[in-house]
């Protein structure tokens, strides 16, 4: 049990090191119509996705603490997203189950602009100034569908590696 | 699902909220030399050699990204700039046609309004849509027939570009020949079958103008005592029946004396320049025709008339 525990953490901690990689290495040196993909949301859903709302809150805010120094974010703020990421995304799939693998592309795409919406008002909330509506087109629209298609490769990768589960009521891989 | 357990979910959320918006309030009341922002900055520490290797590694791919992105921007920017180049030169060549055409048209207006024809003279202004092929003819072929009111041997003027008022570039050209619904054949002055009456301002010398293969115009039967000079300008008779009188034809170009002919040798040169020729007005005048068998009209050739042949 103790060890089932720990290879789980072990596997999570593995997963947020690799989100920081990829974030590292590949989103945030290669942007698509101007925006960078976020790793960190996207490994949170499908986390969440697999292990339920609890986890997926954990983990989210676990990644998001880690989001937070490697964006240099005042600390608490990509974790405060993050978890309402997770815990969303969990209690969807324990509700309604995941009938198709391409409902993790829709969550993740919508786990990112929620997400990025709890940031913009927050942003607005420390004073930034600008319009958040401006920003739903130039940033959030294009950054949440850039998600949401990185999430299915990441989605059938992270499965083959055994790194996330697939919820019981998971259908086939993007078949 | 249990009660304990929603509720457990319910206090996890809720202190994990507390719990970052903590973090967050304790980061901005902390100093900057304070706990969290030092883990942050040592954790950025920590991972810059690793984003420092990643932006190398990476250079290359976003600096082909990069030349991708300008190539395409720049190939999409000259095609749309190539395409609005091609869009306005065809817009420049359509406003010079334009232009020209509305000079050519004022000038057959001037003509039209230098009550030189008979009054009452209606006129139907035409296009040229056709040119003898071979130099052996002079001909034109016009949009209007018979049924914009065209008949045979009907008067036809023209005007060419000359950018004044005066009647230079205006004059005759020539009388239908032939008529279908809605085209017509018009037969040039500088025709060699072509003859007109015609007539020399300032010493009202009569004579008959009529074209060669050259595409000069002669003017023959003019008694050599006439007074003839160059620059002397020839106007129809108004004999012959077909074309009215003081239709502007040309200028005396050169006058010549043969001993054993009677008559002066008088090259004219034509008003109008029918190498450029795009309009005509035709002069509508009815005139005798028969028709033959393929339906188009053909003048009936009239031994009596001096012109017309």
């Amino acid at each position: 049990m103790i060890r089932a525990r720990l290879i789980e953490i072990g596997r999570y901690t593995l997963l947020v090191l690799l989100a920081v990689f990829l974030q590292a290495v590949f989103a945030s040196q290669l942007p698509l119509l101007g925006v960078r993909a976020d790793i960190f949301v996207i490994t949170v859903v499908l986390v969440a996705v697999g292990a339920g709302s609890n986890t997926g809150l954990i983990f989210g805010f676990i990644a998001g603490l880690t989001a937070d120094v490697v964006f240099l974010e005042p600390v608490g703020t990509r974790a405060f997203m993050y978890l309402l990421a997770g815990y969303g995304v969990g209690r969807y799939v324990e509700e309604f189950g995941l009938a198709s693998a391409w409902v993790v592309v829709i969550l993740a795409a919508a786990a990112s602009l929620g997400s990025q919406g709890v940031y913009g008002v927050m942003q607005i909330a420390m004073g930034a100034e600008g319009s958040l509506f401006s920003m739903v087109r130039r940033q959030m629209i294009p950054s949440a569908l850039f998600d949401g298609l990185l999430a299915a490769p990441l989605y059938l990768g992270l499965v083959r590696l055994k790194l996330v589960h697939q919820p019981r009521s998971a259908g086939p891989l993007f078949s | 699902m249990p009660r304990n357990v929603v509720l457990r979910r319910r206090l996890l959320l809720a202190a994990s909220i507390v719990l970052s918006l903590v973090l967050l309030t304790a980061y901005f009341r902390e100093p900057a030399a304070g706990l969290l922002h030092s883990v942050q900055l040592g954790g950025s520490d920590t991972l810059s050699p690793m984003q420092s290797f990643a932006t190398r590694a990476v250079q290359p791919f976003r600096d082909g990204y990069q030349w991708g992105r300008e190539v395409l921007g720049a190939n999409a920017r000259n095609e749309r700039l190539e395409a609005e180049l091609e869009a306005l030169r065809g817009e420049l060549v359509r406003l010079n046609e334009a232009r020209e055409e509305n000079l050519r048209l004022k000038e057959l207006l001037d003509l039209r309004e230098a009550e030189i024809f008979p009054a009452g003279s209606t006129f139907v202004t035409a296009r040229v849509i056709g040119k003898s092929p071979t130099k052996w003819q002079a001909w034109v072929q016009i949009d209007r027939g018979e049924d914009d009111g065209i008949r045979l041997n009907q008067p036809v003027v023209g005007a060419t570009v000359s950018g004044d008022k005066s009647l230079s570039g205006k004059g005759l050209v020539g009388k239908v020949i032939a008529v279908g619904k809605r085209s017509a054949r018009v037969q040039l002055i500088v025709d060699s079958t072509s003859s007109v009456a015609t007539l020399i301002q300032g010493t009202r010398a009569e004579g008959i103008l009529e074209g060669t293969l050259a595409g000069r115009l002669i003017m023959d039967f003019v008694e050599r005592d006439q007074p003839v000079e160059e620059k002397f300008i020839v106007i129809t008779s108004g004999f012959g029946q077909i074309y009215p009188k003081g239709i502007p034809v040309g200028i005396v170009l050169s006058v010549g004396e043969v001993d054993v002919s009677i008559y002066k040798q008088i090259e004219v040169r034509p008003f109008v320049d029918f190498e450029t020729l795009e309009e005509v007005m035709v002069l509508t005048t009815p005139l005798a025709v028969a028709e033959d068998p393929a339906g188009m009209s053909t003048v009936v050739p009239k031994d009596t008339a001096s012109e017309g042949q």
